[in-house]
């Protein structure tokens, strides 16, 4: 179980990304963090693997406090934390294989890794990820040679090498062509299935109100909603996004 | 206030004019010299347009006839041949400071002529180089001078060379050696471009505020290396090859070092500023799979950033071909050093193959590079 208690984070400018966010997220969930952009979801996601250090508050996975892991714990933690980026940020001149590979960094020999020497196991295990997501045959093309989808699914198969337990999903398909949005999404509803808590923000809708277990919605750095996705009624929908907003569906597939 | 405005520029503009007139006064410059010392200039660059680049071998034939000074002091040719090669001089005999006439008929044709005396004692002093004209004629005004006298009855003699090019073109030991030179200079920045490349590369990643820039230590560390890169940038190639030229004694050993130190300064700072300028998101992703510091930077910076440092690498290897030449002429050896040493003993020629050859080499490093760089994008 994840426990997010009292969490703030103000930036060195000044930006108050966050103000005392807690909420609880019990394992083999699909929660889905909504709001508008700069309300603080990537900031949330960031803090919960440490990513972005966070000023006050605490995380407790597992009875651990994450924010009071020193260094080699919290490479220890993040291990068993996936993260998939809106950006995807894969390295575009490796290949797909070393991309996928590198999921795997905290886990192999430092010094073979180091030159770029990987077991045959680990190999095997990247193909197997790659086959998850549908993409072996591209696992020795260069990965900016793959479309935006594609480049996503290498991305969430790279969080798969970390064998991890939950997964942090920024936006993961804002960046993608509406229509491709359920493909990838079905994958981590998959991983969902399978066990693996996923910690997911999203922009459109309709696509919480098909994937989300529980929502938690953010504005201006404050939790303002807490549930079900059926509890987001059209009040609770202005609430959120403001009084100028108008749903947008994600093309209805 | 528009007093204090006009004041103000008037001010600034005759402060502008007072050092644009000490920098005219300064530098001495006087255009006209230009054009008036042109004759000068011209011989030069004449020289340097003509580069002594192949040679060809020289058929030597010798004509010669006695010439008694003063008249009298020994016996004077008793019959000039009448046909095949021969000179002809106006006088047979001549005082001392007596000016006249010589003449040479058929002898090789288009081939460049030395006449020459030999003395009573052996020795020879060369009069005149000229030209014989397409039918093997020249002609020529010599002065009988006091120290081609007759010495105890034996005269001197006038002895003419004709020198014919035959054969094949062959490349001329200026070329040679202009070509030696060059190796040593295209190697000697290969070298140090190498060598600067294996110290700056890892040494740039401390320089760079992505990888460095955390904590204290981290900002310690980063403007650590930025400075020393930067106050080794400050040293010019030329400052850094004399003190290494008197440490070390002059060659091509203390040009190349001082070549290295530049360059490690240069590359430093580019490959610095590469890796800043890195898309962050595969590093935060490689972060966040918890891989070790290290690993981050081999799997998430590295990849990123190999193009733009061979793309830095070959274009330093250029600058360094041209900066050796520089380097040369302080005594760094190569190509410039020869230049330097062509100069020094009037070789023009010599010095214009020198030229000809840093112009072809640099273009075509320059070309190379840039082709390169482009297919690397």
């Amino acid at each position: 179980m994840l426990k997010i208690q009292n969490l703030s984070k103000t930036y060195p400018n000044g930006t108050q990304a966050l103000k005392n966010v807690s909420f609880d997220v019990q394992d083999g969930e699909f929660l889905v963090v909504i709001g508008l952009s700069g309300s603080g979801k990537s900031t949330l996601l960031r803090c919960i693997n440490r990513l972005i250090e966070p000023t006050e508050g605490k995380i407790i996975w597992d009875n651990v406090d994450i924010t009071a892991a020193p260094p080699a714990e919290l490479r220890h933690i993040r291990r068993k934390i996936g993260m998939v980026f809106q950006q995807f940020n894969l390295v575009k001149r490796s290949s797909v294989m070393t991309n996928v590979l590198s999921g795997r960094l905290g886990y192999v020999n430092p010094w073979t890794s180091l030159l770029g020497i990987w077991s045959q196991e680990d190999r095997q295990r990247a193909i197997q990820a790659l086959d998850r997501v549908g993409i072996a045959d591209k696992a020795h093309s260069r990965a900016d040679a793959l479309s935006g989808g594609q480049q996503q699914r290498v991305g969430i198969a790279r969080a798969l090498m970390q064998d991890p337990k939950l997964i942090l999903a920024d936006e993961p398909v804002a960046s993608l062509d509406p229509v491709l949005s359920h493909s990838i999404l079905q994958y981590l509803e998959q991983l969902n299935k399978e066990g693996i808590t996923v910690i997911c923000s999203l922009h459109f809708l309709d696509l919480v109100h098909r994937y989300a277990t529980r929502v938690v919605a953010l504005k201006d750095g404050v939790k303002v909603f807490e549930g079900s996705a059926k509890e987001i009624d059209r009040a609770k929908f202005k609430e959120i996004y403001g009084e100028e907003a108008q749903e947008v569906r994600a093309a209805s597939l | 206030m528009p007093t204090a405005r006009i004041l103000r520029n008037t001010l600034i503009t005759a402060l502008v004019i007072a050092a644009f007139a000490v920098s005219y006064r300064v530098t001495e410059a006087d255009f006209p010299r230009l054009f008036l010392d042109l004759p000068k200039g011209k011989e030069l660059l004449t020289a340097f347009l003509t580069p002594d680049v192949f040679t060809r071998e020289v058929e030597t034939r010798t004509v010669s006839l006695v010439f008694p000074i003063p008249c009298g002091s020994a016996p004077t040719e008793e019959s000039l041949p009448s046909e095949g090669p021969r000179l002809v001089p106006s006088v047979l005999c001549a005082e001392p400071l007596e000016k006249f006439t010589l003449e040479g008929y058929d002898l090789q044709p288009n081939s460049e002529v030395v006449i020459r005396w030999r003395l009573p004692d052996g020795r020879t002093m060369t009069a005149i180089r000229t030209q014989t004209d397409a039918n093997g004629y020249f002609t020529y005004e010599v002065q009988a001078r006091p120290i081609q006298s007759t010495v105890d009855g034996v005269a001197s003699r006038l002895e003419v060379d004709t020198l014919t090019p035959v054969g094949e073109l062959k490349p001329s030991q200026a070329l040679k050696d202009v070509l030696d030179n060059m190796f040593v200079t295209i190697f000697m920045a290969l070298l140090s471009t190498t060598l600067a490349t294996v110290i700056a590369a890892p040494l740039s990643f401390f320089a760079a505020s992505n990888i460095t820039r955390k904590g204290c230590l981290g900002t310690t560390v980063y403007y650590l290396f930025r400075s020393f890169f930067n106050l080794m940038r400050s040293y010019d190639p030329l400052v850094m090859a004399t003190v290494f030229g008197f440490w070390l004694s002059f060659g091509p050993f203390p040009g190349f070092l001082a070549l290295t130190v530049v360059t490690i300064a240069s590359l430093g700072k580019l490959f610095s500023e590469a890796v800043e300028n890195i898309d962050p998101g595969p590093v935060e992703a490689l972060q966040a799979t918890g891989a070790p510091p290290l690993h981050t930077v081999r799997y998430g910076v590295v990849p990123q950033v190999v193009p733009d440092f061979i793309s830095y690498i070959i274009y330093h290897w250029d600058i360094n071909v041209r900066i050796s030449t520089i380097i040369g002429f302080v005594g760094g050896g190569g190509i410039g050093y020869y230049l330097n040493l062509s100069i020094n003993d009037f070789k023009w020629h010599q010095a214009g193959t020198a030229i000809w050859a840093i112009v072809i080499v640099v273009w075509a490093m320059d070309f190379l590079s840039s082709d390169i760089r482009k297919r690397l994008t």
